[in-house]
């Protein structure tokens, strides 16, 4: 399929994309649910530069929300703001009614893989009780240990507490960064394409944690792929970004046979959904 | 015990004792960080910036001690120039780290060369590998003031720090001040440098800061354990190779470095059997 953007300039979506965008149907949370995450017309500019603009949705209590767009969408960006890592120039991002302030614990947070220094010598005990102090540990108290057991208890990884990251597979490291993510017992988990090194087997599995947390602990998530298996299997809602700015927000029935929008979002990199083992 | 007690009579063995062990420690405690982050090249960096920072103050007249009061801050806009480009840019640290010890050592070689031979007398060579035996009592001071403040510091940090290096981005969400730490450690970094110069030399400074912490690094389970087994590598090492030195009558420093060469040939051999 040919690109529908190909001949605009980077950041712009087609008039006809838009029509044809807002001529899907889109079915939004019902109003009356808790909110838990509001972006309310939220721009980012980075270097004078609008990367993100007019973006609005919400996420209720306990809904899966999936994160989509083709690469330099600008979901990074959206994410980095909602974390409190990136100012917002116009618009407002709050958790539970209250501005996100960085180390405020609202928010667990589940990076990819790749994101951290894998030579650092550390154990699963150290990076979870790190998430509940804000600040690496030196000793850990008996209390710290036992909560850090407790949230590994609960995405079933007891036995990887006193394990070294650097030995663990793709799978177990992000079990010990779920257990983090969920230590301070937060209202929003962020996921950003946590199942990326991971392989299939262990991603299924991960993915399945992941949605079930969320149902039975009613904690919204929202995650970022690029993986359509991974948002066929988890996404209740779908929030797509294109060119920096919101085309659609609906539910995966709505959305997903929409070949104009998956196309762009997964024919790219949807490899991971099919690798044996993309690490 | 003689092969203690007659070397430590003599007042220059204590003083080049005390400062060894200064040096060491803040030097392998600092390296943890530096090893960590992947920056190993800068603490040589540095050094050669501090030379270029001296040589500067020798041209504006200062001596030789002095001249370190002009180094310190030229060493540590350096520094944080090298913070500014790794931070702002795409390039990695030994690329930032290259560009700025060229410059600086360069700038080192001018204004040496500026001076008129009617200026003071420098040995290039004392600047270029230092000697631990010819430590004034003014300079033990500095030395042990500029060690002291600096382990104060990186131990009231070190949790925050540890957590930067380990993931900027975590630390930054958890709400440590990822920026500011990174650009103390760097000043921090240029200080020790700087001091240190003037009892090992430009060309081997670095080897304080980088071979204990890579030795710990290899057998610490955790970062503190790491950070303890470096301190204890590094002034261990030093006071041995010290004492060694005066009894083989070889080059202090040189001789400090090979012991913690051994050391780190030693730990990779255990980690490779432990493996």
């Amino acid at each position: 399929m040919s690109d529908p953007h190909a001949s605009l300039p980077p950041g712009q979506v087609s008039v006809e994309r838009r029509q044809s965008a807002t001529s899907l149907s889109q079915t939004r949370p019902d109003a009356s649910l808790p909110h838990v995450l509001d972006v309310e017309s939220v721009a980012v500019t980075i270097k004078g530069k609008k990367i993100v603009s007019d973006i609005s949705f919400w996420i209720p209590k306990g809904e899966f929300v999936c994160l989509c767009g083709p690469n330099g969408a600008g979901k990074s960006t959206l994410l980095k703001a909602i974390l409190g890592l990136l100012p917002i120039s116009a618009g407002r991002i709050s958790i539970g009614g209250e501005a996100v302030i960085a180390g405020d614990h609202k928010i667990g947070y589940v990076p990819q893989r790749k994101g951290f220094d894998r030579d650092f010598p550390a154990r699963a005990v150290d990076l979870i009780v790190a998430a509940l102090r804000g600040t690496w540990p030196v000793r850990i108290r008996e209390a710290e240990r036992e909560r850090a057991r407790a949230a590994l208890k609960r995405i079933g990884g007891e036995r990887l507490l006193d394990k070294p990251l650097a030995g663990l597979s793709g799978g177990e490291t992000q079990r010990v960064f779920l257990a983090r993510a969920l230590i301070n017992d937060p209202s929003l988990i962020v996921l950003d394409e946590p199942t990326a090194g991971v392989d299939a087997k262990g991603r299924g599995e991960l993915l399945e944690l992941m949605t079930s947390i969320s149902r039975s602990e009613e904690l919204a998530a929202i995650l970022v792929t690029h993986n359509l298996a991974a948002v066929a299997q988890t996404a209740e809602r779908i929030v797509y970004i294109e060119a920096g700015k919101l085309l659609c927000w609906g539910l995966p029935d709505e959305l997903l046979g929409q070949s104009s929008l998956t196309a762009l979002a997964f024919q790219a990199r949807d490899h991971h959904a099919h690798a044996p083992d993309d690490e | 015990m003689s092969w203690f007690f007659d070397p430590i009579g003599y007042e220059f063995m204590q003083r080049a004792l005390i400062a060894g062990i200064a040096v060491s420690a803040v030097c392998a405690v600092i390296g943890v960080f530096i090893v960590q982050r992947g920056l190993a090249f800068l603490g040589d960096g540095l050094a050669h910036a501090a030379f270029g920072g001296i040589a500067i103050g020798l041209f504006m007249g200062a001596s030789v001690e002095n001249a370190v009061w002009i180094a310190i801050p030229f060493t540590a806009c350096i520094a944080l120039g090298i913070g500014f480009v790794l931070r702002r840019t795409q390039l990695r640290g030994d690329v930032a780290t290259g560009v700025f010890f060229s410059f600086s050592f360069a700038l080192g070689v001018l204004f040496l060369g500026l001076r008129t031979a009617s200026d003071r007398q420098v040995g290039v060579e004392s600047l270029l590998f230092g000697n631990m035996l010819f430590v004034t009592p003014s300079v033990l001071k500095v030395v042990v003031i500029v060690s002291i403040v600096t382990l104060v510091l990186t131990a009231l940090l070190w949790s925050r720090l540890a957590y930067t290096i380990f993931d900027p981005e975590l630390a930054a969400i958890s709400g440590v001040p990822v920026a500011v730490l990174e650009y103390v450690l760097l000043v921090e970094t240029a200080v020790v440098v700087v001091v240190a110069v003037k009892t090992v030399g430009v060309v081997l400074v670095s080897s304080f800061v980088v071979i204990p912490a890579a030795t710990a690094r290899l057998l610490g389970s955790t970062l503190p354990r790491a950070t303890l087994l470096a301190l204890v590598i590094g002034t261990l090492g030093s006071v041995i190779g010290l004492f060694a030195s005066f009894h083989l009558k070889t080059p202090t420093a040189a001789t400090i470095i090979l012991i913690h060469s051994a050391a780190f040939a030693g730990a990779l051999l255990w980690a490779r059997i432990k493996r």
